[in-house]
């Protein structure tokens, strides 16, 4: 049961990342390699500002400006200077890596002793039969805010307009809108996201650490795919829902896979082979034609 | 699909329920890394429990699960213990530790080592008492020492180059404490700091016509690209000296170095006076090695014509 709740608390805080990811893989069509930078990016704001005593509600909205700003970052050299869209995530994802560095002070911030989201006196002060499962309410609240806002974001003109950059630009251009700017608020949406992620993972592991970002993009991307596939079988699954639902199931392959008890070296072996069953026996009813993934 | 997948998860339930009933202790170890100082650890640590009666396989359950330097992973591996839940949970390098103190929310003992330093990561205050319900060994190097043999073995030398990762915490501080003590041995330090090994070459060739010797932290990404180091070394006629036996193995002129099975060892009594009940790990204090080893490596002593003097000699162990 505690294992389960383990699972499902990281699922959703990387649900939301996935969330981020979602927008530039699937709906831009763009490879955003600065997810890994991002990503530690949101944490080390949010580090910064709970050792200087800010309120932990704060870093939300910090943690999802910083992240709005490297995505346009990332949207603007590859727009305005003609950039390839690879080359361009690269380069803010390097470049971050020192600026995560400045932000933090140090590449290691442990937040033991300070008050977060998940502990506070607030939380503390709850009776003993709810508050171990206080964590994973408030990220599945969170998590759900964040599908249902960008839901209805999608559904907005300016939506509209950002799934059709994707899928078709030229047809943007026609309705005489500027597609490069449609993908800079996309990537800085998306990074905005991914941030918060980083930012909540923060305060759920009480410390920061400069290298927690290697291996995001992959571990988002695999969300991504193995939501949209489950998609498939269950149509009445919204893409958003199916990403989260993604998420949650990638990381309780992880969990299975640990507790398999098999030697540690294969456990990644394991994790992949527990994703590709899912990938395949939730693709049977799958339809023809050509996915972005 | 759901159906095994429901299957394997009661499997792995029952699994757990199992390992935890009789009278049996179950330990859970994180380890950060697949690295020959922190296997070596955790070696002296099972060793450190033996010792004190308990044996894995008899009264001792033995959790290993290892991150393979995964932050998210690390996590998921401190999640674990807790949900099973385990009687101690063991964290092996810092970020596996601070990961396992913070899953465990002191409801469950943490014991760490392989920390450099337990006050930055969080585990103690600057007095060395436990902040929360967790205590272990920190392997904080003897600079102190390093620096003098250094100075006994290179009478000239006036500089000494360390090459260091910018994302590991404890080289950081680690250069700190080189920088203070430095002058005191009449030596000046030179870091370049790098972010991934792809930069070392050039960091190196940078950073070695300034410096009249190098000297190495437990960076991770450094000692694990050890043979281009000295290669480099070599060839520019700069000695490099190590931290720990295994570097001078590989070719450092000499170390004053941790043995780390000692330090797991010296790990696993503080554990199994934790798990025995004791004394809590909140009253413990973390431990340091206090006395160093001297290593030397006679091959690459006598090419760099180094003679050792008579009371280097009386303690330097061979490394081979």
């Amino acid at each position: 049961m505690l294992q389960l709740l383990g699972v499902l608390e990281q699922g959703f805080i990387y649900a939301i990342l996935a969330l981020g990811v979602y927008i530039t893989f699937k709906i831009l069509d763009f490879p955003d390699m600065s997810v890994d930078s991002t990503f530690p990016l949101g944490a080390a704001v949010t580090a910064l500002m709970i050792s200087a005593g800010f309120p932990p509600l704060l870093t939300l909205p910090a943690s999802l400006a910083a992240g709005a700003i490297a995505g346009a970052v990332t949207g603007l050299i590859h727009v305005r200077l003609h950039v390839r869209d690879l080359l361009s995530g690269i380069i803010v994802m390097t470049a971050l890596y020192s600026v995560n560095l400045h932000i933090a002070g140090r590449s290691n911030v442990q937040l033991f002793s300070f008050n977060t989201v998940f502990k506070n006196p607030f939380i503390d002060a709850l009776p003993d039969a709810i508050r171990p499962y206080a964590p994973v309410l408030i990220l599945a609240l969170l998590t759900l805010l964040v599908k249902v806002l960008l839901d209805l974001y999608l559904a907005t003109r300016s939506g509209f307009l950002l799934r059709a950059t994707g899928d078709n630009p030229t047809l943007v251009a026609t309705l005489a809108k500027d597609s490069g700017k449609v993908k800079i608020l996309g990537l800085s949406i998306a990074n905005a996201l991914v941030a918060l992620s980083g930012c909540i993972m923060c305060q759920y592991q009480r410390y920061f650490d400069v290298s927690m970002g290697t291996g995001t993009l992959v571990l988002a991307v695999a969300s991504v795919i193995v939501g949209t596939q489950i998609m498939r079988g269950l149509r009445f699954l919204r893409a958003t829902s199916a990403v989260v639902l993604g998420s949650v199931l990638y990381k309780g392959c992880v969990a299975l896979a640990l507790s398999m008890g098999l030697s540690p070296f294969d456990m990644k072996l394991i994790t992949a082979v527990l994703l590709l069953l899912i990938i395949v026996a939730g693709g049977h009813s799958r339809r023809r034609g050509k996915y972005h993934a | 699909m759901k159906r095994i997948l429901s299957i394997l998860a009661a499997l792995t339930l029952t699994l757990c329920a199992m390992s935890a009933s009789a009278e049996t202790y179950t330990i859970g170890i994180g380890q950060f890394a697949e690295h020959g100082s922190l296997d070596n650890c955790r070696t002296g640590f099972i060793e450190g429990l033996a010792e004190s009666g308990l044996i894995e396989g008899e009264n001792l359950e033995i959790v290993y699960q290892n991150a393979q330097a995964d932050m998210g992973i690390a996590q998921q591996i401190a999640a674990q213990f807790a949900a099973m839940p385990v009687d101690l949970m063991v964290g092996i390098a810092t970020p596996m530790a601070q990961a396992c103190y913070n899953a465990a929310d002191g409801a469950i003992p943490t014991i760490y080592t392989a920390v450099s330093d337990p006050v930055e990561a969080g585990f103690a205050d600057a007095s060395g008492a436990a902040l929360g319900n967790a205590t272990g060994t920190s392997d904080m190097l003897p600079v102190q020492a390093q620096l003098s043999t250094i100075r006994a073995m290179l009478p000239d030398a006036k500089t000494i180059g360390i090459l260091y990762t910018t994302s590991e915490v404890n080289s950081l501080s680690t250069i700190e404490t080189y920088k203070t003590l430095a002058p005191e041995y009449g030596f000046e330090i030179v870091e370049s700091g790098i972010s991934t090994s792809a930069d070392i070459p050039l960091a190196l060739d940078a950073l070695l016509p300034k410096v009249d010797c190098l000297t190495n932290l437990t960076d991770n990404t450094v000692v694990s690209a050890l043979a281009l180091v000295l290669d480099k070394a070599n060839t520019a006629g700069k000695p490099v000296f190590g931290s720990e036996i295994e570097q001078v193995k590989l070719g450092c002129v000499a170390a004053e170095g941790l043995d780390y099975v000692a330090l797991g060892r010296q790990t696993g009594l503080i554990a199994a006076r934790v798990l025995k009940g004791e004394a809590q790990a909140s009253e413990i204090p973390y431990e340091i090695i206090t006395e160093p080893s001297l290593y030397v490596n006679s091959d690459v002593l006598s090419t760099f014509g180094i003679t050792l003097s008579d009371e280097l000699a009386a303690r330097a162990i061979e490394a081979e």
